[in-house]
């Protein structure tokens, strides 16, 4: 059990630290900043001045160090547009877009899981395929596609809902929706998925002959047990959620991390991208872990499997 | 009491083999109609799509109070919605082409070196694998495309690197299994070059898995290069994509919708499409990814 947990959490270590080192050689390799900061006519006393300032003319080894020993230190350097900390500029964007994900990931949720479920006891009925071609049509359809065409119906043909921007609850149900309809159609056919295969074990068939009602049977046995890795995917959809906040933030014109990071990578502004890479990291990492140890606890049988069985992903 | 099970699970499935439903087949139509207009692009576009002509600017589809001559309609500039569409489909499809194989090269290689060498070849490999499933991978499209420009060679190569983890890990793992099975030991011991088993004998005995992901990675590809391009981060104009269509429509969604819902209507369908084939195939020829 713990050599489950410690290799678990060493792996999110390494993974971290790949993460920290492909920001830098991504962020410093490509291009110089100086450059792109200062604009290619400006004298170049003034671009060595930048350089010497933001510690650009020193051996890349030296810049990585450096950057790793900031980041120990939680010093993940100043916003080049408006001299700001980084950390600042990125953590005033936090509460916008959780206000979009945490209401996206609960729409997913309470959508997704009831139909799954239901589509499985009703298994190869109308109304299965029906869910069922409607979920292949909700993870496949682009967020954007889908939310400016919600824009289209809702806010400009019917004029009900505001098209962008952030305001009163009104502002909120379009961008909420176009987020979370993805997850809800993963989770519908993962859910549906996971409770057939239960149904089909002879635990359920036990319960059934020992005369137990079929809505306890369904409660009570198959419930639980399809639960446990439908939870995997959960901890999967939280990098969706993220990418997928990118879009919408963008269709909606939301001030959020999405609309931070497009605006940063378009300007070249190092510290706030690496940022917020390592915070999307962090979070990625974070509930991947936290699944697994979830996972863990749930179903003993992950502990004594092989290493990675508990990720879901071999 | 197993074969009970057996017997209750084996109708809805002999019966699926037998039928090929309905929405399948209209799926496999659709995407010949799409590969037919990638490949004929010039044969059936009737304009250049980049072609202006401003007596026509904004002309709504034929029909809905538009003229013939353009029957989707025309963008502000005044060039034909339909050719561009046309021309839409054969970027958005060869990008998304040859990006899928690159993927798929890049992984089944890295796979079946971690399955080879085992040990500290294959906690690398596994290392990046952890590496890209952690971070979503549209972000670091963003980071590594805004930093380095952008080319279309550059934006083909980066989604080459979307998915190839998943066949590295297949790859893997099956390979894995498959060498310890009769023919590969006798191949081996019959002093077949690692190289030639691999080609030979394990690739074409575990390819139905990897075709079978290669058909879900596919409209994953198309997703991600029409998302970069809606945001302005794919392919740039004058150059035409499906995504870029709609990130352009979007500035006219109010005065004229038809820019934008031809070309989103051609990515539901086809990502629509390729996911219900790539279901079905799954269904039947693919215990192992169930």
């Amino acid at each position: 059990m713990l050599r489950f947990f410690a290799v678990r959490l060493l792996r999110a270590l390494i993974t971290i630290a790949l993460v920290v080192t492909f920001a830098f050689i991504v962020l410093r390799v490509s291009g110089d900043p100086a450059l792109e900061i200062m604009s290619v006519d400006a004298p170049p006393e003034a671009i060595a001045a930048f350089r010497k300032a933001w510690g650009l003319d020193a051996p890349l080894w030296i810049q990585y160090a450096r950057y790793l020993l900031a980041i120990l230190h939680g010093d993940l350097g100043q916003s080049m547009r408006d001299g700001r900390e980084a950390v600042v500029v990125v953590a005033e964007r936090i509460p916008a877009t959780l206000e979009l994900t945490v209401p996206a990931l609960l729409f997913s949720l309470a959508v997704g899981i009831p139909a799954g479920v239901y589509a499985a006891l009703q298994r190869n009925s109308r109304t299965d395929r029906a869910v069922m071609v409607a979920a292949i049509a909700g993870f496949t359809v682009p967020s954007f596609v889908f939310g400016l065409l919600l824009v289209l119906v809702f806010s400009i043909r019917l004029g009900w809902l505001p098209s962008g921007g952030i305001g009163g609850l009104g502002h909120c149900i379009l961008p909420i929706v176009t987020l979370g309809v993805g997850g809800a159609a993963v989770l519908a056919r993962f859910a549906r998925g996971a409770m057939l295969e239960v149904l089909g074990q002879p635990y359920i068939r036990a319960g059934s002959a020992r005369g137990l009602p079929w809505r306890r049977v369904i409660v009570s046995h198959a419930l639980p047990n399809a639960a446990i890795p439908t939870l995997t995917i959960v901890g999967f959809m939280v990098g969706n959620l993220i990418a997928g906040a990118v879009l919408v933030e963008n269709v909606f014109s939301w001030p959020g991390l999405g609309r931070l990071l497009v605006v940063s990578v378009v300007s070249r502004d190092l510290a706030v991208v690496q940022c917020i890479l390592l915070l999307i990291a962090a979070v990625m990492i974070g509930a991947n872990v936290t699944v697994d140890l979830l996972y863990g606890v749930l179903d003993p049988r992950i502990r004594t499997a092989p290493l990675c069985a508990g990720a879901g992903r071999c | 009491m197993l074969n009970a099970s057996h017997e209750g699970a084996a109708p809805p499935r002999s019966a699926a083999r037998t039928a090929i439903p309905p929405l399948v087949v209209a799926a496999v139509v659709w995407l010949a109609l799409m590969l037919a207009i990638a490949l004929l692009a010039d044969v059936l576009a009737p304009y250049d799509y980049a072609a202006l002509d401003l007596h026509h600017r904004l002309s709504p589809p034929a029909g809905l109070g538009g003229t013939v001559l353009h029957p989707l309609g025309t963008d502000e500039l005044g060039r034909d919605v339909l050719s561009r569409l046309i021309a839409s489909i054969r970027m958005s499809l060869l990008i998304a082409f040859e990006a899928t194989c690159l993927g798929a090269v890049l992984g089944i290689a890295l796979g079946l070196l971690a399955a080879h060498f085992r040990r500290w070849a294959e906690q690398i490999v596994l290392a990046f694998v952890d590496f890209q499933a952690s971070m979503p991978f549209l972000i670091l499209a963003l980071a590594v495309l805004a930093f380095f420009g952008n080319s279309l060679a550059l934006f083909i190569a980066l989604l080459g690197l979307h998915g190839w983890e998943r066949y590295a890990r297949i790859t893997r793992v099956l390979a894995i299994s498959a060498g310890a099975q009769g023919y590969a030991i006798a191949a081996r011991q019959l002093g077949a070059e690692p190289w030639r088993l691999y080609i030979r004998h394990v690739l074409p005995n575990i390819a139905s898995s990897l075709i079978v992901t290669l058909t879900l990675a596919f409209p994953e590809v198309i997703l991600l290069e029409c998302g970069l391009s809606f945001l302005g981060l794919g392919v740039q104009p004058p150059q035409t994509s499906l995504g870029n269509m709609v990130g352009y429509g979007r500035d006219y969604l109010t005065r004229a919708p038809w820019i934008l819902i031809a070309p989103s209507l051609v990515i539901a369908l086809s990502t629509m499409s390729v996911c219900l084939i790539g279901d079905c195939l799954r269904d039947r020829m693919d215990k192992a990814l169930q």
